[in-house]
């Protein structure tokens, strides 16, 4: 198979970039050449990778307002992809010690703070 | 100030002057070292022994923003250890302006079935306390026997009570305190506080603070800093400044979050997705909004001088009110948690348990496992509203849902049990979520997702420098930092969402300290506010002990350990070590 089919979530405001006006949700599938990453599901929505927040894939945390590791993040075949708007939020305690791509975990321990802030786009 | 003791066994009352012990005390840490001091931690929590503790904050009464929070403590008919039960509500600032530190309701009318209800109002230099019969509103929805209690009183006043649920002696069953628009809809609603209030033959505390002094601050300059910079925190984050995500799609933002993550509760904790979420979600709310009213509707404050304000309120087509307002576990608990994906039917099952005097939590918890016992169909909303007014009136079947998620699963035979120390579990799955697991499982109050709030990145030192996030010891450490950390902000008199804020804006949690400081005249540092958290546990822990409490009790239920979670297909794998870490080392 050359052709990867990925499963993508748009909430909230971002739902347009999949072609919903209703501000709500939509779900559709994104078909890129095999070796795809994060990158092209961005470039093939022409969604501006700076207005999304918490990203999922396979419900694996993998970024969060202010933290964008995942770019590169090459996909398979079915990958479920969400994409949250920037209002959007998931308090530390909330979702510590949750599934995370290795990229994400390996952002949080490179950090002073290991992660431990609300989002990362924030601190004065 | 004084500490005022309502003794309904005789309808007396007597005004203290506050003890040198809890002159540096306010909310939880008063409440519940009132509770430690005073009630037998054996006693029945609805005999004549418990006692029913409202406490506001220490800052609470004050300018400082999101500052009108209240605790009510007693000994809790649903955990059977001590309870710490928190609302905001106008009814709080109003208690603390009349120099009220706490109010105490203890004893027992020899009489069953006879309620009072008790006025306060300031009157010269002293309150006033008068007792009255309150039978009229008994038996009634909140919705009618609130707008009653104003139109007696007037508008300026505020009230506090219980509804049908407090009545019966439902483990389930909250405390109700008036919204902005006095909406019996703010609860103290965990842990069955209602029925230790209905227990005292006490219908409703209505007070009003026209011409009474304000809260005293030793040091005003001090004090306009502090809450100066605690402003600046909130304008300014994502969060929690105006128009930000709590403001415009409230709580239930977390909803599509936790689906996506595998940790929403869905079915009776029997998977961590649910189809249906993103229709239920604080996006759908926000947009059903719009679309049935026309224009973005952002959200109001639960009390007075809240800047984040993130209580939302869903209208009918018809531009009436469905419910005010639908937080993320009331959202979460009639919504994934049924297999319900109908807004409006979750929106009318909210108002159901403000009308009779439920806790959201514990009755969408409860009707999950009553559905996962084959009561009723999962997703079946008009199912589960019958059963909500079969609570409400009392019926044998309504008294066996009233007993909680807990009773409902012993009484059914149904070991999916989501309960820690018998309190239904919130909106995170443990499987999914491991960090709040622990908190869940440990927390004096039983599961319990208010329990471990953080504020400051520094706390993971008290992990040591290795690997802080991931070694067993650490999650233990972090827990118990987060816990003592939440009861301090519970004891402050600052809603807990200002953690959101703070956690990123450093200076927001100085200016904390720094308002702290100022009411008290004192200069504790960060860390020593931290540790009269931590003293505040241990109270708490020790009441809980002395109740019969074992390590054994801060456990998740056992079915989490062999019961795959999907998506992510997890158990809960954290060894007992783990959760005995957390108060092993306090």
């Amino acid at each position: 198979m050359d052709q990867v089919t990925i499963d993508v979530w748009l909430y909230g405001p971002l739902a347009h970039y999949g072609g919903n006006e209703g501000n709500i949700f939509a779900q559709i599938n994104v078909t890129l050449p095999k070796g795809s990453v994060l990158r092209d599901v961005l470039a093939q929505l022409h969604l501006p990778t700076e207005e999304r927040g918490i990203t999922f894939i396979n419900g694996n945390l993998s970024a969060m307002p202010g933290l964008q590791p995942d770019l590169d993040h090459q996909l398979n075949d079915g990958d479920r992809v969400a994409f949250f708007h920037l209002k959007s939020m998931w308090p530390f305690q909330y979702r510590h010690d949750v599934a995370s791509i290795p990229e994400f975990k390996a952002s949080l321990e490179s950090r002073e703070d290991k992660g431990l802030q609300s989002r990362y786009d924030s601190q004065k | 100030m004084w500490i005022l003791r309502l003794n309904m066994t005789d309808r007396s009352y007597k005004l203290e002057a506050v003890p040198e012990r809890y002159k540096n005390l306010g909310g939880r840490g008063l409440t519940s070292t009132l509770i430690y001091d005073e009630v037998d931690p054996m006693c029945h929590p609805l005999g004549p022994n418990n006692k029913l503790v409202f406490a506001p904050g220490i800052i609470t009464g004050t300018s400082s923003p999101t500052s009108a929070r209240l605790s009510v403590g007693g000994k809790s008919p649903l955990t059977g250890g001590i309870k710490e039960a928190n609302a905001g509500t106008g009814w709080a600032p109003s208690v603390a302006k009349m120099h009220l530190k706490a109010i105490v309701v203890e004893g027992q009318p020899e009489e069953t079935g006879k309620y009072w209800m008790v006025a306060i109002s300031w009157e010269g230099d002293k309150p006033k306390v008068e007792f009255m019969p309150a039978d009229e509103y008994v038996g009634r929805n909140l919705y009618e026997a609130f707008p009653e209690v104003y139109s007696r009183f007037g508008d300026r006043v505020h009230v506090a009570g219980i509804g049908a649920a407090g009545e019966f002696k439902y483990p389930n069953s909250g405390i109700v305190f008036n919204d902005m628009k006095d909406r019996p809809s703010r609860y103290a609603g965990r842990g069955g506080l209602g029925a230790v209030m209905g227990s005292k033959g006490l219908k409703f505390i209505v007070v009003d603070s026209a011409g009474a002094p304000g809260v005293e601050i030793l040091n005003p300059e001090l004090f306009k800093e502090g809450s100066k910079k605690m402003r600046e925190a909130l304008m300014e984050h994502a969060i929690t400044k105006p128009k930000g995500g709590l403001n415009s799609y409230g709580t239930a933002i977390l909803v599509n979050i936790l689906n996506e993550a595998g940790g929403l509760p869905t079915r009776n904790f029997s998977a961590g997705r649910f189809a249906g979420a993103a229709k239920i979600a604080g996006e759908a709310i926000f947009e059903t909004n719009k679309q049935r009213m026309g224009k973005e509707i952002y959200n109001h404050a639960c009390s007075p001088g809240c800047i984040i304000q993130c209580s939302n309120t869903l209208y009918a087509p018809d531009g009436s009110e469905i419910a005010s307002c639908i937080e993320y576990e009331s959202d979460w608990a009639f919504g994934a948690d049924c297999g319900i994906d109908d807004l409006d039917k979750i929106g009318e099952m909210v108002t159901l348990c403000n009308a009779y005097g439920l806790d959201t939590i514990e009755a969408g918890v409860t009707m999950g496992v009553a559905m996962d016992s084959g009561v009723i169909p999962f997703g079946d909303a008009d199912g589960a509203i019958r059963l909500l007014h079969e609570m409400g009136k009392g019926t044998p079947l309504g008294r066996i849902l009233g007993g909680g998620a807990a009773m409902v699963a012993k009484t059914y035979g149904n070991p999916r049990s989501p309960t820690v120390k018998g309190q239904a579990m919130p909106a995170y799955e443990p499987r999914a979520v491991k960090g709040i697991g622990v908190t869940y499982a440990t927390t004096t109050m039983g599961a319990d997702h208010t329990a471990g709030y953080t504020i400051a990145p520094e706390i993971l030192s008290v992990g040591g420098k290795s690997d802080p996030l991931a070694s067993e010891t650490a999650k233990a450490d972090l827990s118990r930092a987060f816990q003592s950390t939440t009861a301090l902000i519970d004891s402050s008199g600052h809603c807990l969402f200002i953690a959101f804020a703070i956690l990123d804006i450093p200076t927001g949690f100085q200016g904390m300290v720094d308002e702290i400081n100022a009411i008290f005249g004192t200069s504790m540092t960060g860390d020593e506010a931290v540790a009269m958290g931590a003293e505040i546990l241990k109270r708490e822990r020790a009441f809980n002990e002395a109740a019969g409490f074992t390590r054994h009790d801060d456990r998740l239920p056992e079915f989490m350990k062999y019961e795959k979670l999907p998506p992510h297909n997890v158990t809960n794998d954290l060894p007992d070590s783990v959760f005995d870490a957390v108060f092993g080392n306090l």
